[in-house]
């Protein structure tokens, strides 16, 4: 059993008896030897079902929005990703810091469950420590620039027009419209998404390539500065478009625009498109 | 109406206009006589930072074949502050439908002040002109 | 469901020429909502509006399109003509087919398309709009003056002639500011005090005006009509109830500090008054430097007070009150040369001083009883350089604006020099005179005529020689290098915004500009008002003003909040923004981007998804203080907070339209 499982499980199980916590919530081994689902564990009696292996690809953060009233405290085993979806979470003022135990988690990437290598999300990784934790397992690993996670975005960049649209139109042909990406994704917290209201008009009902190239750029708009690059819209999606793509297009522009910003590293600093500088470029004169 | 045609194709833009400065902009193109092209729409707004960039997106699905946001010049918004926010949103915005294969010609946002009757003129002529050497805009539309 | 009629107006031949009004009226019948339709010459006309009036009766209309002209020249006309035809004025549109159509294009079947067009934005618009309604809000009778200089003054003065309360705060132990240091007024050449003085007096003395002096405004909340205002008055370890003013604990305080008020060419006590005519004419004691305060020794002013008014325990006081409207008249400070004019020697050199420095010395009151020093040595110079735009018009350096009152007071600087000290010899070292004012120019010529050498030209560099002064620079005008030696320099520093400026602009709720002067609302037709409604200008926080300007602006600030106050009641825009509680997640976004610190974040109660009692965070908007821009809508991904009358289903209506 390796290191990180059994010192996951102590801790759990001491949150958990101590009544620091009344539940936790990390990972289990699910039907298949290649998933690990997220587990939920309330009875220290059980913390042998946590588990922590090359599978534990699923983000904690998100599921604190399942019940953001309920009384008790919540361990989190928080990675890189998760602490900076928590930060997410708290910036956007859905999760208060005082109702969360975070066990920070130094990850080294998880495989994806299919080819069994790096999974994409854990390649493109600038933060695998959590940048905020209450305690912390594992040995602390620097963040790392990785500019290289956006060479899919300059080459595409590159193209003809002609050639982008043809290039997304395909890959939004492809979308069922499950809203997977949308629901999994940390900084997608409204309580109401703008493509469920119809009687506003944001969006058509109609199942077709533009009404899901529309879903597609504004759900990549309305996270364009928050979101925090844990790639798991990416990951979820059943028909595979690439969406961080779009969500790095952003981040890079941004980042070029208006300096250097990495959402969720802390949960202060207000997104750039948030506020102003008298002096950001001036190209609509 | 006659049916449009390749042949007779006019292009249609859409030009979303502050009310205090870009629009009154566009009433003196008019108190001028100066002329422009029939193709441009203005859709009036309070202030350029009312202009959420789903309506751009909404535009070019519906079949506008350009679109411009225009507003006071930073530091004369009506309002203060809301074309500081503008300017953010549409450098990113424009740089995303680029992204997508947008023509940058098709999308502008423009600082156009209630006494520059030329400028309005002159940026929707050259955006008309743009368009209409572009052809009609075909992506993003709901139907091809 | 809306029944929509669409009214065309020909406007003469001026749309009627270039847009075929029947065509246009008669393919409106086929948009959504329409149910009628009519084109007419004049429709802003009496029988026009009447024919407006006729239709929604006999029509049953519901909702009004009206195809004209501009709606910046008649959207409030036909509003009015709903109104008295019975509906709501917001159940309006107007299409502008004169100065967005016809008067811009020629060819008149393009033109019909067009026109078409933008009817069917309208009444798609329309069709959507909602009954909006006004509220009123209480206007508070009571204005609040925010600095007690001249402008301060003259501005709570004004208002409280008119009639209305007024708390004049000053965060100064005096009133009076900058003027009463001032020794004589250009061009004049009458004695500052004597004018100044008796304004102060005026205002302790009006019934109408409160004083709190030595106080400062920490906390602004409310809108035009009713601000709450916390003001906080520093402890003054003096009763002022008790003391009668009579001086003897300043004699007797054994501690010397120097004199801000002569700016630090005199001294003072650490009990004390700023300067013999202050108001409130009592002293306070500088906590910074009084014995007793700091090390618990001394005393002596307590025991010498005839009174009893002394007390070394005074607390500072909070104060809360209701005002309808607010001055701000904050002045301005002088730069910092000695940050950053290395050549001037970094205010090395005591014989180089600033203009209000010498204002100080020349004054009959000041620390020299009038009589021209060294602060060196004491000894009368006789030879005097003057340094105009030191800090103004060098934006690559200190600041870019020209700060228009230097000129004329180091001409009357250099002119009292010559009338002190007939045998002295006085350079000017200037960029341009600027004498732009009712007997200005004429007072710097009659200066030259004095015998004051004025140089065409920058000072490059100061040093100490001896007990004298090297000042070389360059006269521009022969195109050569001067060397002068002066006894004294005296340099005209830029005026900059007052220290603190910028904080109590966030405090009342707006944004000063680029160089922190308060940003007016417009320069041309709103010189006196900010952004901020109920929020107004007085004297030199606005920008550089010399004493006749900062008067004049303070009365006419006074005239807007007297109009202002003259009203029981304000009625409010109803085209702002509102928040739907239901549907904001709280994330407060919004909140940053508005300019008028509009929306908060309230708690809500409600139930979760499960039925249990919680308190949830919501943004809610303050409809006195949103003006309607609708930057906050756009923030809001979930469309929480939309815009009344600019709502995101009306503009995505707008946008359909065209295309359906």
């Amino acid at each position: 059993m390796n290191a990180i499982q059994i010192k996951m499980r102590e801790v759990a199980g001491q949150l958990l008896s101590l009544g620091e916590v009344d539940r936790v919530i990390g990972w289990e081994k699910g039907r298949f030897a290649h998933q690990s689902p997220p587990a939920f564990i309330t009875d220290e009696t059980k913390v042998e079902r946590l588990i922590w292996d090359e599978y534990c690809l699923t983000g904690t953060a998100k599921y604190l929005l399942d019940d953001p009233y309920r009384a008790g405290k919540t361990g989190l085993f928080a990675r890189g990703c998760d602490a900076r979806a928590i930060n997410r979470l708290i910036q956007d003022g859905q999760v208060k810091r005082e109702n969360i135990v975070i066990i920070g988690i130094c990850c080294t990437g998880m495989s994806d469950s299919v080819s069994r290598q790096m999974a994409a999300k854990c390649c493109d990784c600038t933060h695998p420590t959590p940048v905020v934790y209450d305690l912390m397992i594992g040995e602390p690993v620097k963040p790392v620039a990785k500019p290289e996670r956006f060479k899919a975005v300059a080459e595409l960049e590159q193209k003809a027009a002609q050639e982008k649209s043809e290039y997304w139109t395909r890959q939004f042909a492809k979308c069922i419209r499950c809203y997977a990406c949308r629901n999994i994704c940390p900084a997608c917290n409204c309580r109401e998404c703008f493509a469920d209201q119809y009687r506003v008009g944001w969006l058509g009902k109609q199942h077709h390539t533009a009404e899901n190239q529309v879903f597609g750029l504004t759900r990549a708009y309305h996270i364009a500065d928050r979101c925090i690059e844990c790639g798991e819209c990416a990951r979820v999606c059943p028909v595979g478009i690439p969406l961080m793509e779009l969500n790095r297009k952003l981040i890079k522009d941004i980042q070029q625009l208006f300096g250097d910003y990495h959402a969720g590293v802390d949960s202060e600093t207000a997104p750039p498109l948030g506020r102003y500088s008298l002096d950001d470029m001036e190209e609509f004169m | 109406m006659a049916l449009m045609t390749e042949a007779n194709w006019e292009p249609k833009v859409l030009a979303f206009c502050c009310n205090w400065c870009s629009y009154s902009g566009a009433d003196l193109v008019g108190l001028n006589r100066m002329k422009y092209p029939e193709n441009v729409r203005i859709v009036r707004v309070p202030c350029s930072a009312r202009v959420n960039p789903q309506f751009i997106i909404r535009a070019f699905q519906r079949g506008a074949d350009g679109v411009l946001v225009a507003g006071c010049h930073p530091g004369d918004c009506h309002y203060s502050t809301g074309n500081y926010y503008t300017r953010r949103r549409f450098l990113v915005m424009k740089r995303l439908l680029e992204f997508i294969g947008i023509e940058s010609q098709r999308f502008q946002a423009r600082w156009i002040s209630g006494a520059e009757a030329v400028k309005f003129r002159d940026t929707v002529t050259k955006l008309c002109e743009d368009i209409k050497a572009l052809g009609p805009q075909r992506k993003l539309r709901d139907q091809k | 469901m809306r029944r929509i009629g669409v009214f065309i107006c020909h406007c003469g031949s001026n749309i009627a020429a270039t847009v075929d009004c029947a065509k246009v009226a008669e393919a409106a019948r086929g948009f959504p909502g329409v149910v009628y339709s009519a084109d007419y010459k004049y429709m802003c006309s009496e029988p026009g509006q009447e024919f407006i009036k006729a239709a929604i009766a006999q029509e049953d209309l519901n909702a009004i399109v009206v195809a004209s002209c501009t709606p910046r020249m008649h959207e409030l006309t036909f509003r009015k003509t709903l109104a008295n035809g019975g509906l709501n004025p917001y159940l309006f549109e107007m299409a502008n087919l004169r100065e967005q159509c016809s008067w811009v294009h020629t060819d008149k079947e393009k033109a019909t398309v067009k026109a078409i067009d933008l009817v069917k934005m309208a009444a798609a618009k329309a069709n959507k709009n909602e009954e909006l309604t006004s509220s009123t809000m209480p206007v508070h009778k009571k204005a609040l003056v925010i600095g007690a200089g001249i402008a301060g003054m003259q501005a709570a003065l004004d208002i409280a002639d008119a009639g209305h309360q007024v708390v004049l705060v000053e965060r100064e132990p005096t009133i009076g500011g900058k003027m009463p240091m001032l020794d004589k007024t250009f061009p004049t050449m009458d004695c500052s005090a004597c004018i100044s003085t008796p304004k102060m007096v005026e205002v302790a003395q009006h019934p109408n005006i409160e004083l709190l002096a030595y106080a400062e405004v920490t906390e602004v909340k409310g809108f035009i009509g009713s601000f709450t205002v916390q003001i906080r008055q520093k402890a003054k370890y003096v009763d002022h109830d008790k003391c009668t003013g009579c001086g003897l604990c300043e004699t007797k305080c054994p501690s010397k500090v120097p004199n801000e008020y002569d700016l630090g060419l005199g001294q003072r006590a650490c009990i004390y008054k700023p300067f013999a005519q202050a108001v409130p004419n009592k002293p306070v004691i500088d906590p910074l430097h009084c014995r007793k305060l700091v090390d618990n020794k001394c005393g002596l002013c307590a025991k010498v007070c005839p009174t009893g008014a002394v007390n070394y325990q005074d607390a500072e006081r909070l104060f809360t009150d209701t005002f309808g409207a607010i001055v701000m008249a904050t002045g301005y400070d002088l730069y910092p040369w000695e940050e950053i004019y290395g050549e001037y020697g970094y205010g090395r050199f005591p014989d180089v001083i600033t203009g209000l420095q010498f204002e100080r010395m020349v004054n009959a009151s000041g620390p020299t009883g009038g009589k021209l020093k060294r602060p060196s040595d004491g000894q009368e110079p006789k030879s005097v350089v003057f340094i105009k735009c030191v800090g103004s018009r060098e934006p690559a350096k200190a600041k870019g604006y020209c700060s228009r009152a230097c000129c004329m007071y180091t001409a009357k600087h250099a002119h009292q020099v010559l009338d002190k000290i007939p045998d002295a010899a006085v350079y000017v070292f200037y960029m341009d005179v600027r004498a732009a004012g009712k007997a200005y120019d004429e007072f710097y010529e009659a200066t030259l005529k004095d015998g004051a050498v004025y140089l065409r030209g920058r000072v490059s560099k100061i040093y100490q020689e001896g007990s004298k002064l090297i000042v070389k620079g360059e006269d521009s005008l022969l195109g050569r290098p001067v060397q002068v030696t002066a006894d004294l320099v005296v340099l005209a520093t830029a005026m900059i915004p007052s220290q603190g400026s910028r904080e109590l602009a966030q405090t009342v709720g707006f944004l000063p500009d680029l160089d922190g002067w308060y940003q007016e609302a417009h320069p041309k037709l709103r010189p006196v008002e900010t952004p901020t409604a109920g929020v107004f200008l007085a004297g030199a926080c606005q920008g550089p003003k010399d004493i006749p300007d900062t008067v004049a602006q303070a009365g006419a600030a006074a005239a807007k909040v007297c109009g202002l106050l003259s009203k029981s009641q304000l009625e409010t825009n109803p085209m702002t923004a509102r928040s739907n509680p239901a549907i904001c997640s709280g994330c407060g976004l919004c909140v940053a981007v508005c300019p008028y610190k509009a929306i908060q974040l309230i708690s809500l109660a409600d139930r979760d998804r499960y039925g249990k009692r919680i308190n949830r965070t919501v943004a809610d908007v303050n409809h006195g203080l949103c003006q309607g821009c609708g930057a906050c809508t756009v923030t809001c991904r979930s469309g929480a907070i939309d815009l009344q009358g600019f709502k995101n289903n009306q503009i995505l209506e707008e946008v359909d339209a065209l295309w359906r």
